[in-house]
């Protein structure tokens, strides 16, 4: 993003030959909401990735004669019930409330655009099926569906994901195949169609592309809303469970110790109250860079 | 109109339908012997078989699910409880108030604060209080509402002695806390509603009008601009009192509120399934109900959405006359 910044004239030019990802780039870097945010969020993304080298303590050390410390330059966080290092645990946490976040998002929306884009190219009764069919998913309330699916699979890491993207399925399919049914009006559509194109390369390398803006930005989005729901669930044990340092499940053991130790539910919280914020920064920020009104 | 209203309510019934469908095979297919956790784990296996047989496990998938398909949609019954033998739909109309009483004080803290900070937040367009009140909006979205529940339960009943920690010993003053930390989501979205919503309605001309003809500002910002700006705020309400309904079960399992929330959850734990189908299966229903309303309250605070309606039901008149 720094290049775009300072760009000179002929680069620019050559930019907006280029494509249409350096215009919203370059849009995106006037925001400086976003730009926190995405900074923030890749030191996040470094601190959780290199956590087994930068954590000043292994995840699940125990020093029980040192548990319930408060936060001191040796324990930054202080330490839990067990005596073990919060800071690490939370930088350790990271990983798995970050990674389920992104990798839920991912399978939703890829499944999403696959349901989305049959029914909104093919209409009719392949599109009334479809439609009826995610009626019935969203007639069960959103966070209700998510628990009994995590439930049914039973805790872990995978099973989470998979309950936390079927739940946002419907919602990103809908989401294409409105942007669809707008789209395959234009008359570029028309003649892809008259020039004998297959309804995959249509579908795929025509309208996909023209209709990904709401869902760029509907997904980071979802990212955010989807940590907090798998924090969630690892809360009321669902979900990723109490050991491994997933941010929810250590707010969930940290709660019956929350008289005589706040600091335990404090820290856990705060990573992913601010990872959903900045998440938010850089959704915001995505949807006006996106916004064809404020093209200029 | 009254058409419309018939074809959705119709329509729910293929909805209920495939709900109950869902719902069931997801519990069939759990893994785990319910009659293992119902008898514990010194159970016989005689004792086992006989509860098997006695909730009819050992019959086929489809002849159980058509059971219970009649005892839903033809019988109106929603069995009992496994565990406690206790009528559901009983249970239902016992705890179904609890999660509406929080749903709706929840709504009355989300709105009553989040209108007058978006009100403030569009009349100061592009002045501190329009940025500080956005970025409380913000927040109010990025914070998980288990952790604020904690927070404020450290905080007012642990610290301050305030405030219950957990139950309805208390009437509603045991909803306060609850309804606290449940309400920063939809307190947020109406702000940012409101204050996009009222920056559309300041421009308009008939509020030039009235403040060229001498209107008071007071007057002019809640009388003429919110009483237009309301109309998205009204069914944004309607929206998130769905989403409340549904999404409160953490915050009941937090404060120990024995709602819809908490019952379906222990029920899931114990693996007590006609509890958790019936749950599903009425809650989807009720939020089904209340979607249609939303779109019919829609309709009537709108004089052009009923319009559209008319219109089109015109539409149809015309053409079927040619």
């Amino acid at each position: 993003m720094p290049e775009t910044k300072t760009a000179p004239a002929p680069q620019q030019h050559k930019a907006k030959k280029k494509s249409e990802f350096m215009r919203v780039m370059r849009q995106l870097s006037k925001n400086k909401l976003a730009m926190i945010g995405i900074a923030v969020l890749i030191i996040e993304i470094l601190l959780a990735a290199l956590a087994p080298w930068i954590a000043p303590y292994e995840y699940d050390k125990m020093d029980i004669p040192n548990a319930f410390a408060t936060p001191s330059a040796e324990h930054l966080f202080g330490t839990d019930d067990m005596g073990r290092d919060i800071f690490s645990r939370v930088l350790y946490g990271g990983r798995y409330s970050i990674s389920t976040g992104i990798l839920a998002v991912l399978i939703s929306t890829v499944l999403g655009i696959c349901v989305g884009s049959v029914a909104g190219y093919f209409g009719g009764q392949v599109d009334n099926i479809i439609m009826r069919l995610l009626d019935i998913i969203q007639a069960i309330p959103g966070m209700l569906l998510m628990i009994v699916i995590a439930s049914v699979l039973g805790p872990g890491f995978i099973n989470t994901v998979i309950a936390l993207s079927v739940g946002s399925i419907p919602a990103s399919a809908r989401m294409l195949r409105a942007q669809m049914l707008k789209e395959r009006e234009n008359e570029y559509i028309e003649a892809s169609q008259s020039i004998n194109c297959s309804k995959f390369r249509i579908i795929f390398s025509h309208l996909l592309p023209n209709c990904m803006s709401p869902m760029i930005v509907s997904s980071t989005m979802g990212v955010a809303q989807t940590i907090t729901t798998a924090a969630g669930l690892s809360f009321i044990g669902l979900g990723v469970q109490p050991p491994t340092p997933e941010w929810g499940a250590m707010l969930s053991a940290a709660r019956q110790f929350m008289r005589q130790a706040p600091h335990l539910i404090i820290f856990p919280g705060l990573a992913i109250a601010l990872t959903v914020l900045v998440l938010n920064f850089v959704g915001d920020g995505l949807r006006d860079a996106l916004d064809p009104k404020l093209k200029n | 109109m009254g058409r419309y209203i018939i074809k959705r309510l119709l329509w729910m019934i293929p909805i209920a339908l495939g709900v109950a469908i869902l719902v069931f095979t997801l519990m069939t297919f759990t893994p785990g012997d319910p009659a293992q956790t119902l008898l514990g784990a010194t159970a016989t296996e005689e004792d086992l078989n006989a509860k098997r047989e006695e909730l009819g496990l050992n019959d086929p998938y489809f002849v159980r699910l058509f059971d219970y398909l009649g005892d839903v949609f033809i019988r109106f019954d929603l069995g009992n409880s496994w565990i406690t033998s206790v009528s559901i739909i009983d249970t239902i109309k016992i705890r179904m108030p609890r999660t509406v009483i929080l749903t709706v004080v929840t709504l009355i803290i989300a709105f009553g604060l989040g209108i007058p900070l978006g009100v403030l937040a569009a009349t100061h367009q592009n002045k501190w209080q329009d940025s500080v009140s956005m970025v409380l909006a913000m927040i109010g979205v990025a914070i998980p509402n288990f952790w604020l529940a904690l927070l404020l339960v450290v905080a007012f009943s642990v610290k301050l002695r305030w405030l219950p920690a957990m139950g309805i010993e208390m009437g509603l003053i045991s909803y306060i806390l609850p309804a606290l930390s449940n309400c920063t989501g939809a307190l947020a979205n109406c702000a940012r509603q409101t204050r996009s919503s009222m920056l559309d309605v300041i421009r308009a001309d008939y509020i030039t009008t009235a403040r060229s003809k001498g209107v008071p500002e007071r007057s002019v910002i809640y009388k003429h601009a919110l009483k237009n700006a309301l109309i998205p705020i009204i069914t944004a309400a309607g929206t998130a009192f769905g989403r409340l309904l549904g999404g409160a079960m953490i915050i009941e399992t937090i404060f120990d509120i024995p709602g819809m929330g908490t019952y379906i959850i222990g029920s899931l734990n114990n693996r007590d399934y006609p509890v958790v189908q019936g749950g599903t299966i009425f809650l989807a229903i009720v939020f089904s109900i209340l979607m249609l309303l939303v779109d019919l309250l829609y309709a009537a605070v709108d004089p052009r959405i009923k319009a559209q309606y008319a219109s089109s039901k015109k539409r149809k008149k015309v053409k079927a006359n040619a």
